[in-house]
């Protein structure tokens, strides 16, 4: 097994983003896709910085590219392209390596590190919050160091996940049970851990109810949210850490669950994809990996024969961006289908816009609310009582500009379940 | 009983047979490599380009897909297909048993069996002056290059007319894509409606290229023309084209709302089903951001395409092969056989596709099924040259019908 960053030796990914832009024949469909350049005139489109722009960058060389920063990351291109052209990969690492001066260095430091904030704020959380919430703050925050002030962050938990659930945390994979009574790990992520250990606390006693054991990896930050702010380095240690860790349980067999769709897109793909990490690690750790549904779906869970509760609720499901990007289609909404008297509608939006850290920035928030008002207004025209959505980020945003609650398909499956949530969901309003 | 049902392949065929499967009551899963090529289309419905299909029908050989399926399904499919239309706030004109002669963008005539109205309304059959508009600042379209075209095919009635952009639809880019999403909004459609009218005032019907919206289009279409006075037509454009665009936005959020799982960005491998001793398939194997994993399904319907699309590899060694499954297809061994040297002659390869029974489903070079529950559709048929017939779409929306009436429930 491959680990630590003496093995974390940089990839030539600018030779691989020159030879797939080859691949690109400019059908201009990841154009008609992109839901920033259908927004904002400052981005030419995912082809004209992507593979159009490649064919002129040398490695090595500086360029200053300010187009490319319009990006989101959201992954569309990549999806949409019907030549296997990477285009959201290119552009991700193009932008790493663009010799370009962050305007707001110390906010993008700090989006970067969602797990040691939390873990640095904890003690001072009442004072981080009531900040968080203070509109003269936020002002300051912006003006200071280019954090929008609009823009919904979460707070930090009192007590995180791993501590309420010290007793499933193990440094080695246990032996699986007998029968059908299976091990699952849980990659749950910095924020499920730091910021909504509800949730997990939700998923691990609805996977127990299934009849699963959950287990509790030592783990960290996945390390996207630095490979987006441009430090591919501090985003490969935290990738080779994880795989030393995950990777024991991957190899046996185990697969690792999570609820945070870009967490399980960074162990699936872009450790390999656009880190460029390589390795027996690294292979095994993504193919063991599954989005929670996605495995639920799979392995027929909950199965014809557990019975499901009624949730007399009216939901807009939207499927964040990194979720489509697994490849996998929905399969909240496969799974979600069977719960009886729950009332489905779909998104028909491509992004709700915040990308993660992107819309957060106040250069960039504008943009990103542009990109989510189709995804708003139908929330608000359709008069449903929740907004689905399987990404943290995604739920924050779009709760913060549709004004209707947002929560994960986990937490309406295990209402189904007859298991306990917490904090309860509404009742379903009146028709 | 409803199936599992697992479509390869999310172009035009694709989307009409998740449509149609799904109204059957089968749940329905649409797996593609990317999004498929409608969006690059005209977005209009060509069945046959040269006179009266019936007819035509006769002449046909007993491998030709609209051969095998017929006048009737034919019929019956395109009236389904403008539901599905009508349904998504699309609504398209189809006159019944004759063509509609359109302007293409080069000025030849395109002869389509349906199109949507903002076209359909540059009918070149209907009488009197047209005008086109020049825009100066839309680089994507050539009005003197149609109307010399059409001007050389006896359409003497053309007139060009300038028409610059207002600065707030025109923006920084004056792309087709950006300026039609500008038209989505009734101020921005104000403001066009206002430089434009003093301009037009001995004009009745003006085509434009196609901008006219590209969510709301049907109501930014009627909107300008009662704000101008004029009937409007619009005629594609390079692509991002936004008949296309509109069309296949159209049909996958009507499957998405009705319920059809959407998986993007997964290349598949077929899986046949090893109890069935080779007679059924059981899914697919598809490369996702994780690796492969399965996509088991009761039913699989090939809707990849043809050879641009990737429906079909050629090797080296002469060999043609489907892509998913790797049916062999008939073709010459000699490679140099597949085509001709005139590129504007018929071309041998485009007839290369997989042969089915009476109901859309695989079957070898003596007849023989391939397998029960695996089905075709669309571009991957073979025996068809769709360019030169212009049968492309009607191909594509009736052998969708005949595979989802065939799929049992």
């Amino acid at each position: 097994m491959t680990s630590g960053p003496s093995a974390s030796a940089s990839v030539p990914t600018a030779l691989i983003a020159f030879a797939d832009s080859d691949l690109c024949v400019k059908c201009n469909i990841c154009t008609s896709a992109c839901p920033v350049a259908a927004v904002t005139e400052e981005f030419p489109g995912p082809k004209a910085v992507g593979p159009q722009a490649a064919r002129f960058r040398e490695p090595g060389q500086p360029r200053l590219e300010v187009a490319l920063d319009w990006c989101s990351g959201c992954g569309v291109c990549s999806r949409v392209c019907p030549h296997h052209v990477p285009v959201a990969e290119m552009n991700i690492i193009a932008k790493a390596e663009a010799q370009v001066t962050a305007r707001h260095a110390l906010r993008d430091w700090g989006l970067a590190r969602p797990d040691e904030i939390a873990r640095w704020g904890r003690p001072l959380r009442r004072l981080v919050g009531a900040l968080l919430e203070s509109a003269l703050a936020r002002r300051a925050a912006e003006a200071a160091v280019g954090l929008a002030r609009s823009a919904p962050l979460p707070r930090i938990a009192p007590v995180p996940l791993r501590t309420l659930a010290a007793s499933r945390s193990s440094a080695t994979p246990g032996p699986a049970g007998p029968g059908t009574a299976g091990v699952v790990a849980y990659f749950h992520g910095c924020s499920t851990n730091q910021y909504e250990p509800w949730l997990g606390q939700t998923t691990i006693r609805l996977l127990g109810g299934l009849g699963l054991r959950v287990e509790l990896p030592p783990q960290g930050c996945c390390g996207l949210p630095r490979q987006s702010n441009r430090d591919f380095a501090g985003a490969r240690r935290r990738a080779w850490a994880n795989l030393a860790s995950l990777s024991a349980w991957a190899e046996k067999g185990i697969p690792i669950v999570g609820t945070s769709t870009s967490c399980t897109l960074a162990l699936k793909h872009e450790y390999r994809a656009v880190l460029g990490l390589s390795g027996a690690a690294a292979e095994a750790v993504a193919e063991a990996t599954y989005d929670l549904f996605e495995f639920l779906d799979l392995f027929g869970y909950p199965g014809n024969a557990r019975a499901m509760a009624p949730v007399p609720l009216r939901v807009l499901y939207h499927a964040p961006c990194q979720l489509k990007s697994h490849g996998v289609g929905s399969p909240a909404l496969r799974v979600l289908r069977a719960i009886p008297e729950l009332e489905l509608l779909v998104s028909e939006s491509e992004c709700c816009g915040v990308a993660g850290t992107y819309g957060l920035k106040q250069e960039r928030y504008p943009v990103a609310c542009d990109v989510g008002r189709r995804l708003f207004e139908q929330a608000r025209r359709s008069r449903v009582d929740l907004v689905l959505t399987d990404s943290e980020t995604c739920r924050w945003w779009v709760e913060r500009h549709s004004g209707i609650p947002s929560r994960h398909p986990v937490e309406v499956l295990a209402a189904a379940l007859g298991v306990d949530v917490q904090p309860p969901l509404p009742t379903g309003s009146p028709r | 009983m409803s199936q599992s049902v697992l479509i390869v392949g999310c172009g035009l065929a694709g989307l009409t047979t998740a449509l149609m499967a799904r109204d059957r009551g089968h749940r329905v899963r649409l797996l593609a490599e990317g999004r498929g090529s409608l969006s690059l289309t005209h977005g209009c419905i060509d069945v046959w380009k040269d006179g009266h299909l019936p007819a035509a029908l006769e002449t046909l050989s007993a491998h030709h897909p609209l051969k095998r399926i017929g006048a009737e399904s034919l019929i019956a499919s395109l009236e389904a297909f403008l539901g599905f239309t009508g349904a998504a706030d699309l609504p398209y004109h189809l006159p019944p048993g004759r063509n509609l002669r359109l302007p293409s963008p080069t000025g030849s005539v395109h002869h389509t069996a349906a199109a949507p109205f903002s076209l359909a309304n540059g009918s070149l059959d209907t009488p009197g002056v047209l005008h086109l508009a020049h825009i100066p600042e839309i680089g994507d379209f050539e009005p003197a290059l149609v109307a010399s075209g059409l001007r050389r095919r006896g359409y003497a009635e053309v007139a060009l007319i300038e028409l610059p952009l207002p600065e707030s639809v025109r923006g920084d880019r004056a792309e087709p894509l950006r300026i039609a999403s500008r038209l989505d909004q009734a101020e921005a459609r104000q403001a066009l409606c206002r430089a434009w009218s003093p301009r037009l005032r001995d004009v009745r019907r003006l085509g434009l290229p196609a901008i006219l919206g590209l969510d709301a289009s049907v109501e930014a279409v009627a909107d300008v023309e009662a704000r101008l006075g004029v009937t409007l037509f619009e005629i594609p454009t390079l692509p991002p084209n936004l008949p296309g665009i509109r069309l296949e936005r159209a049909l996958r959020r009507l499957a998405q709302a009705a319920g059809v799982d959407f998986v993007e960005g997964a290349s598949a491998r077929g899986e046949v089903d090893g109890r069935s001793q080779g007679r059924r398939v059981s899914g697919v194997v598809a490369a996702t951001a994780a690796g492969p994993r399965r996509f088991p399904a009761d039913i699989v319907v090939l809707a990849t395409g043809g050879a641009l699309a990737g429906g079909w590899l050629g090797f080296t060694s002469g060999e043609v092969q489907e892509s998913v499954f790797g049916l062999p297809l008939e073709a010459p061994s000699e490679r140099q056989q597949w085509v001709r040297e005139d590129p504007y002659s018929a071309q041998p390869y485009a007839r290369f596709g997989l042969q089915v029974d009476a109901r859309q489903r695989p079957v070898d070079a003596r007849g023989r099924l391939y397998f029960e529950n695996l089905y075709a559709v669309g571009g991957i048929l073979g025996g068809a040259d769709r360019t030169r017939e212009g049968s492309r779409q009607g191909i594509d929306i009736a052998s969708a019908y005949v595979a989802a009436r065939e799929i049992p429930t």
